[in-house]
């Protein structure tokens, strides 16, 4: 492996525009840039000004380090000003977009609206940018929807209509990847596994549907759940991610290329990861007695039969609890693994190994009492 | 596989009421609590309901059809297990349960169908147990006492027999499946015969021992533990999955067997659930009354493997593996 690439490693000397730099990664990947000798110069679009600036206060931000642009990714000309959409032709060099709606459970109209709609307008934007030499699309391994087997670093792997996705969140990103390749050449996109938690301690600051379900296993709630023998996890901690974003959304040399952001060789397991589960859990006294069972695993046939089930019975309370899983969980019986090949080598290292970390996640999850886990709604990533 | 024993199930006989309802006519009379539709989906169609029978009668019914078929002395019988609800109640007919109820607090508590069964039946050499609170496995913890009894105390002949109502004020519905009244008898003996018990699993949780308070618990419990109790008895027989010739299912909703059937890895096509729809869920007869219904239809013949199955409503997972 090769030593990893620097912050300052930027692609163009102009003004870089972040999306998303509110949210869990985008915040991270600003906060890396704004304290970073010789890192670009940035401007981020966000929708409310006032919850930009406690974040940046949050991440001790240098006052006028970063600028914030009130607009949306949902509204014409993303609603920047006339003035402010000159200024960044004039002086933007590169954009690096994170934003995105990743509910799982969305329709897929919404997910279009935000994650491929919401792509066009930027690449509608950056269009006119003399300066332009980046556009890096943060995306999601899960692009590759329902295919199995190796999944490569390329545009390749996709899923495409034929073989389809398990929720309209992957659907709209791998559109967004299609628009973005067909419309520039200096594209970059990075694919993000699904982030468990902060890093190799386990905690975790954003819950998402990986901690959801954990809380309906937990609590007895799940039966079965789709899984087959050949099943990993693959996911992440955020500041690997994170990491990875600010050191290569801006790297020269990149342009046409797709980056995996994974656990790869490191995922775990699924019948590791739920005896390792499960045996933790069952430190706990009173938990134990309760005799609770690793829910039943079974292949995507038997899944939906089983929601056909839950759903016939019009029980809203069983059918909240399959609905928290539904959106996601069935990646675990497409049994895939992401090439890591490129990512590793630009990066010098690996993602951490998902069992590196998986039992301090869990640990901190119950030891925080699923602080902000929702018991059984609606999954939301 | 279990240690030693050598006990098989020499007959079955069952008794039913002679009221029968489609599901539709439950749901007029506000029996049901889901639409008539979903469980029609769920594959039921009757059940059978008593009305003037007493538990106390379908189960003596059941059990000297059994003796008379089989031509038994019932003098040879060395011991009962009888399975159903306690004194005044058993004696009641259905419409009635709810008053008769009240004597379980008078000294009418002490008055015995167990007892009875014996005295009327004329076992005279039989000693008397009655078991309850294992909801629908009651009939398969019997068999399990009596495989046991006839190991431990040399006992040659034992007769098992579940009379039950379900509850007179429960509406006819359990967890989106129709119940029904039966009783059923079952003659064991030792040898290795047709019949032959080749393996046992039972599994008891008693924290979910009031289902009523935690649903969605028990509903999630149920798949799980059902996988691992019918791996557990599989293991005991000895058999491989693909040696099970017939899975004899308690009847409950055939969407759910469809997919307990997939989570075990046996295939559906081995299924016998044809009185899903013609008897609705008897109970704890259920397994014994569709494994006799099935050797009948010649679904099930000699030398068959078949493993039964059934959940005793909170708590219970029960597996038995029977070579016919």
């Amino acid at each position: 492996m090769r030593a990893a690439l620097p912050l300052d490693a930027t692609h163009g000397r102009g003004l870089v525009l972040v999306t998303g730099a509110t949210g869990l990664l985008g915040s991270m990947v600003v906060r890396r840039w704004a304290h970073a000798a010789g890192a670009p110069r940035l401007a981020v679009l966000v929708r409310d000004a006032a919850r930009w600036r406690a974040v940046s206060a949050a991440l001790a931000i240098p006052e006028g380090r970063v600028e914030p642009l009130e607009g949306d990714l949902t509204a014409g000309g993303l609603g920047l000003t006339l003035a402010e959409r000159a200024r960044l032709a004039r002086l933007a060099s590169g954009v690096v977009h994170l934003a995105a709606d990743t509910t799982f459970s969305r329709p897929l109209s919404d997910a279009r609206a935000v994650n491929l709609e919401g792509t066009r307008r930027l690449l509608d934007l950056a269009d006119g940018w003399r300066g332009m030499t980046r556009f890096a699309l943060v995306s999601t391994a899960f692009v590759a929807g329902r295919r199995t087997g190796d999944v490569p670093e390329a545009a390749e792997g996709a899923a495409d209509e034929v073989t389809g996705w398990v929720n309209a969140y992957e659907r709209s990103k791998a559109e967004a990847e299609a628009l973005v390749r067909a419309a520039r050449r200096d594209w970059v996109v990075l694919r993000s596994s699904t982030v468990a938690c902060d890093d190799l301690s386990g905690a975790v600051t954003q819950r998402n549907a990986v901690h959801q379900a954990l809380r309906l296993f937990h609590g007895g709630l799940a039966a079965m759940m789709p899984g087959v023998e050949a099943s990993t996890l693959d996911v992440v901690p955020s500041d690997y991610v994170a990491d990875a974003i600010a050191r290569l959304a801006l790297a020269p040399a990149l342009d046409g290329t797709t980056v995996h952001l994974c656990a790869g060789a490191g995922a775990m397991p699924l019948a590791e990861l739920l005896d390792e589960t499960y045996a933790l859990w069952a430190r706990a006294p009173e938990w134990r007695r309760r005799g609770i069972s690793v829910p039943a695993l079974g292949d995507l046939t038997t899944w939906e039969m089983f929601e056909r089930a839950v759903a016939s019975t019009g029980d809203e309370r069983l059918r909240r609890v399959t609905r928290a899983m539904t959106h996601f969980l069935p990646q675990l019986a497409l049994p895939k693994r992401f090439a890591t090949d490129r990512a590793d080598a630009l990066l010098g290292n690996r993602a951490p190994a998902v069992r590196d970390y998986w039992g301090r996640m869990i640990e901190h999850l119950v030891r925080t009492g699923w602080r902000g886990v929702a018991a059984e709604q609606g999954a939301a990533a | 596989m279990s240690a030693g024993l050598e006990t098989r199930i020499r007959a079955i006989a069952y008794a039913l009421p002679a009221a029968r309802r489609t599901v539709r006519e439950l749901a007029a009379a506000g029996a049901l609590t889901s639409d008539p539709a979903v469980l029609e989906r769920f594959g039921f169609q009757h059940v059978h309901v008593a009305v003037e029978e007493s538990p106390y009668e379908l189960a003596r019914a059941a059990a000297e059809r059994l003796l008379a078929a089989e031509d038994v002395d019932p003098a040879s019988v060395g011991l009962v297990v009888y399975c159903g609800p306690p004194s005044a109640i058993a004696f009641a007919a259905a419409a009635d349960a709810p008053s008769a109820a009240a004597a379980m607090c008078t000294a009418e508590r002490f008055r015995s169908p167990a007892t009875r069964l014996q005295y009327e039946l004329g076992l005279d050499g039989a000693s008397v147990l009655a078991l309850d609170q294992l909801a629908c496995t009651t009939l398969l913890g019997a068999v399990r006492v009596a495989r046991a009894l006839c190991e431990a105390e040399g006992i040659d002949r034992a007769l098992c027999v579940a009379g039950e109502f379900y509850p007179a004020l429960a509406g006819r519905e359990a967890l989106y499946n129709c119940t029904s009244d039966a009783a059923c008898a079952l003659l064991l003996e030792p040898g290795s015969g047709r019949g032959r018990i080749c393996g046992a699993a039972t599994i008891t949780k008693g924290y979910y021992w009031d289902p009523t308070a935690r649903p969605e618990e028990v509903v999630a419990s149920y798949f799980p533990t059902a996988v691992r109790a019918i791996h557990s008895t599989l293991v005991d027989a000895g058999w491989r999955r693909d040696e099970v010739d017939w899975v004899i299912p308690h009847n409950v909703s055939v969407a759910s067997w469809d997919v307990l059937m997939r989570l075990a890895g046996l295939p559906r096509a081995r299924l016998w659930a044809d009185n899903v729809a013609a008897r609705g869920h008897t109970l704890s007869g259920d397994n014994f009354i569709n494994l006799h219904d099935a050797i009948a239809a010649g679904a099930v013949r000699p030398g068959d493997r078949v493993l039964l199955f059934s959940y005793g409503y909170g708590a219970h997972w029960t597996g038995l593996a029977v070579e016919v």
